[in-house]
């Protein structure tokens, strides 16, 4: 079974800094890493692998430097890497970005399967997984919390049956879960339910290292220039806006030689107005 | 020594001297002071009230009032201490130090940096980000201790194989004394022999021979590259026995070595729903190195885990950014918490052994765990001997035969680790908690000998009484 998983490099959040001029983050020094969601689809594609055999790749976009979270992912047990890197992808948005990941992985052969994360940390926006599997006509499944089998039909098998490859998932819905058998090719966003990532080992580095990983961009990949970068992208950030906070409080503050006995009846009365009490 | 009660004449003389604000004798308030981070409550006594002054001034002149009067006074920081160090055992007045949290000055020039002693530790490194300096102090209660305490506790923590210990990093500090003088010690100057070195002397003297008020700290530059590795063993020994071939063969002074046996490493993974292969090891080491090249910082990390492997690791993980390592971190950061989910009740030691000797240890510990039917789980900073082997009570055992239990079975544990040339305490110190066991491991000129250093700075024997020695 081959399995493609597109991940994304994102700013390490524990302490971000913001610009409080221009209302964004402040990414000097800040370091890279795949986004935490993106590996629980690398801990789900290897226990596919481990299962059913065959490969895993693991394709991003970005700039050069994205290829330490490819090497990370090959760490941890996927077999390759792709990188998608060049000017002319420089501010895609999420339409432009699932054009351009599934015109890649159309080059990449015998594709069973791709796995996503649920959305990426910093863009939030969940919609570059379903965005491919529509590029590519895929069936789709998001929010999947739990591959329940997958059904490899034997190749000596008569063709005039309409049995297909398939994997059974269940997905997460408000009120609970649905069951769904997806043919094979498909696509499946996951959520952290679904495994638990492991850690990259000494020998997956060792490894990593040595992989050449390509990068592609419109000089080897036949795309529709138009599709990509800022131009191809519909999306446009406007303006940049921090919410007010509405609910402003009031704090009786009692510890500088304030009288208690006074901000509590304060406090009664204003209970009582609001009808609380 | 008997010591008087405070009055409302001394509470009106104290409000006079530090504010009515910062007198507290509330008791719901001061409840807070009467204990450490210490679960067992026999070590808990509270205070009768707790000041919270703002300057050295203020703190001198309660001292000389606690001279007159005669009543003992008890430094606090961030009560996250392990000894007992911060608890009033007499009552009487304790200082906190908590509004006292001013950095006086970062002076990039000279390396160094004035703090008040009320900053939390993490605080320092945070507000240094920007310069590309760091404080090398790493005690494992980073988040909420106080700077004041590390230097009165001599604090270690996971990063000491490398950067030593809170003491090297002290370069001068005013104090004031049990009597009531502020005195400055050292100061920025990199080299000082005039006279004893009496810092180094305040530095881990648990708040019987001053309070610092203020201290100057040598800073380092910070290193921009670091690699964590999780390495598993099939058992203690075989971890153990890879610690010093990491120098020796390695030919590499990690920043950490840290070592966790199999009970430690199950509990905190259990606690923590850390999904690690921990059921097959039977005991791991965290180790960390660190520096500015990549590619070197790399290469050390490989040579490790290729030793660690060439001993038999079963496997070594690689945690090279901020989301791996926290990881791999939170698993040694949390076995203290884990076992308080298991048990309240357990002692939590600090023993320090020569490096080499930490595996001829180990099997007293599975003694001990047979002899009194207890959970002896240990954890530690394997790369500098320091291990915290906890005692840990079997729910079956009432409280009146665990405490019975715990003193013969600390007894056992410190026994062992004098025969193999190891003492009480690395970095907890010894406080209220430990002091009996002082005559067990020290001879009577040594105790003598610091005797009289607190006779001298502290006639009065005011000064957080009850720790670490009894006077007569």
């Amino acid at each position: 079974m081959n399995i493609v998983i597109p991940i994304k490099q994102v700013p390490e959040t524990s302490n971000v800094k913001m610009d409080e001029e221009t209302g964004t983050m402040k990414r000097d020094g800040v370091e890279s890493i795949i986004n935490p969601l993106d590996l629980y689809a690398i801990e789900t594609g290897i226990q596919l692998k481990e299962e059913y055999g065959g490969k895993i790749t693991v394709i991003t976009m970005g700039p050069p430097s994205a290829d330490k979270a490819l090497k990370e992912a090959i760490a941890m047990g996927c077999d390759d890497g792709i990188l998608l890197s060049g000017r002319e992808f420089a501010g895609s948005d999420t339409w432009a970005t699932s054009y351009a990941l599934a015109e890649a992985i159309k080059e990449i052969e015998d594709v069973d399967l791709i796995l996503a994360g649920e959305r990426a940390t910093d863009g939030d926006t969940g919609q570059v997984g379903p965005g491919i599997a529509s590029w590519l006509d895929l069936t789709l499944s998001t929010y999947t919390s739990k591959v329940v089998d997958v059904n490899l039909i034997d190749e000596e098998v008569d063709y005039t049956t309409v049995k297909q490859d398939s994997i059974i998932v269940e997905r997460m819905v408000e009120d609970g879960y649905e069951k769904l058998e997806l043919p094979l090719p498909a696509l499946l966003t996951v959520v952290k339910e679904i495994s638990f990532p492991r850690l990259p080992t000494l020998r997956g580095k060792q490894r990593s290292r040595k992989v050449e990983i390509p990068q592609w961009n419109l000089e080897n990949l036949d795309m529709n220039k138009e599709f990509l970068g800022l131009q191809g992208s519909p999306t446009r950030v406007v303006n940049i806006d921090h919410p007010k906070v509405t609910r402003g409080g009031t704090i009786l503050d009692v510890r500088e030689d304030g009288n208690v006995e006074e901000a509590v009846s304060q406090l009664i009365d204003y209970l009582k107005a609001k009808e609380l009490v | 020594m008997k010591y008087n009660p405070v009055t409302e004449e001394i509470l009106a003389e104290l409000r006079e001297i530090v504010g009515d604000k910062n007198v507290m004798t509330d008791e719901e308030k001061i409840e807070a002071y009467s204990h450490d981070e210490i679960p067992a409550e026999q070590y808990a006594h509270m205070p009768e009230v707790v000041l919270t002054p703002n300057t050295a001034e203020e703190i001198a002149a309660v001292m000389k009032l606690a001279n007159r009067e005669l009543i003992p006074v008890t430094p606090s920081g961030a009560r996250s201490g392990l000894s007992g160090g911060a608890i009033p055992e007499h009552g009487g007045i304790v200082i906190s130090v908590e509004n006292m949290d001013e950095v006086v000055e970062i002076d990039y020039d000279n390396l160094m940096m004035v703090l008040e002693p009320g900053v939390i530790t993490n605080n320092v490194n945070e507000m240094l980000e920007e310069s590309g300096l760091f404080f090398a102090g790493y005690p494992m209660s980073v988040e909420t201790c106080y700077l004041g305490g590390n230097i009165a506790e001599n604090a270690g923590g996971g990063k000491a194989v490398k950067y030593g210990v809170t003491g090297r990093y002290v370069m001068g500090l005013e104090v004031v004394t049990p009597t009531g003088e502020i005195v400055q010690l050292g100061g920025k100057r990199v080299k000082d022999v005039t006279g004893y070195d009496l810092k180094q002397l305040i530095v881990g003297s648990e708040g019987t021979l001053g309070i610092v008020t203020k201290a100057i700290i040598k800073l380092l530059p910070k290193p921009t590259q670091r690699v964590g590795l999780l390495a598993l063993f099939k058992d203690e020994a075989t971890a153990i026995s890879t610690v010093p071939k990491i120098m020796t063969e390695g030919r590499i002074i990690p920043t950490s070595i840290e070592f966790m046996d199999k009970l430690s490493v199950k509990t905190s993974c259990e606690y923590l729903n850390e999904h690690l292969p921990y059921q097959e090891a039977g005991a791991m080491l965290l180790i960390e190195v660190d520096g500015n090249k990549e590619d070197i910082v790399n290469a050390d990390s490989e040579t490790i885990g290729e030793l660690c492997l060439d001993n038999d690791a079963i496997e070594v993980y690689v945690a090279d950014n901020h989301t791996t390592r926290e990881r791999i971190w939170s698993v040694r950061r949390n076995i203290a918490e884990a076992f308080k989910v298991v048990s309240p009740h357990q002692s939590l030691e600090d023993i320090v052994v020569p490096t080499a000797n930490i595996p001829k240890l180990m099997p007293y510990l599975d003694d001990i765990s047979e002899k009194y039917e207890i959970k002896v789980p240990c954890y530690g900073h394997a790369g500098d001997g320091n291990l915290h082997a906890t005692l840990v009570k079997n729910p079956d055992h009432s409280m009146e035969e665990w405490f019975e239990i715990e003193e013969e079975a600390l007894a056992d544990l410190y026994q062992a680790t004098k025969e193999l040339g190891g003492t009480l305490s690395g970095e907890h110190g010894i406080g209220s908690k430990r002091k009996k066991y002082m005559e067990m491991m020290m001879s009577p000129a040594e105790l003598n000998l610091m005797r009289g250093i607190k006779k001298a700075f502290d006639p009065n024997n005011i000064m957080n009484p009850g720790k670490i020695f009894d006077l007569e």
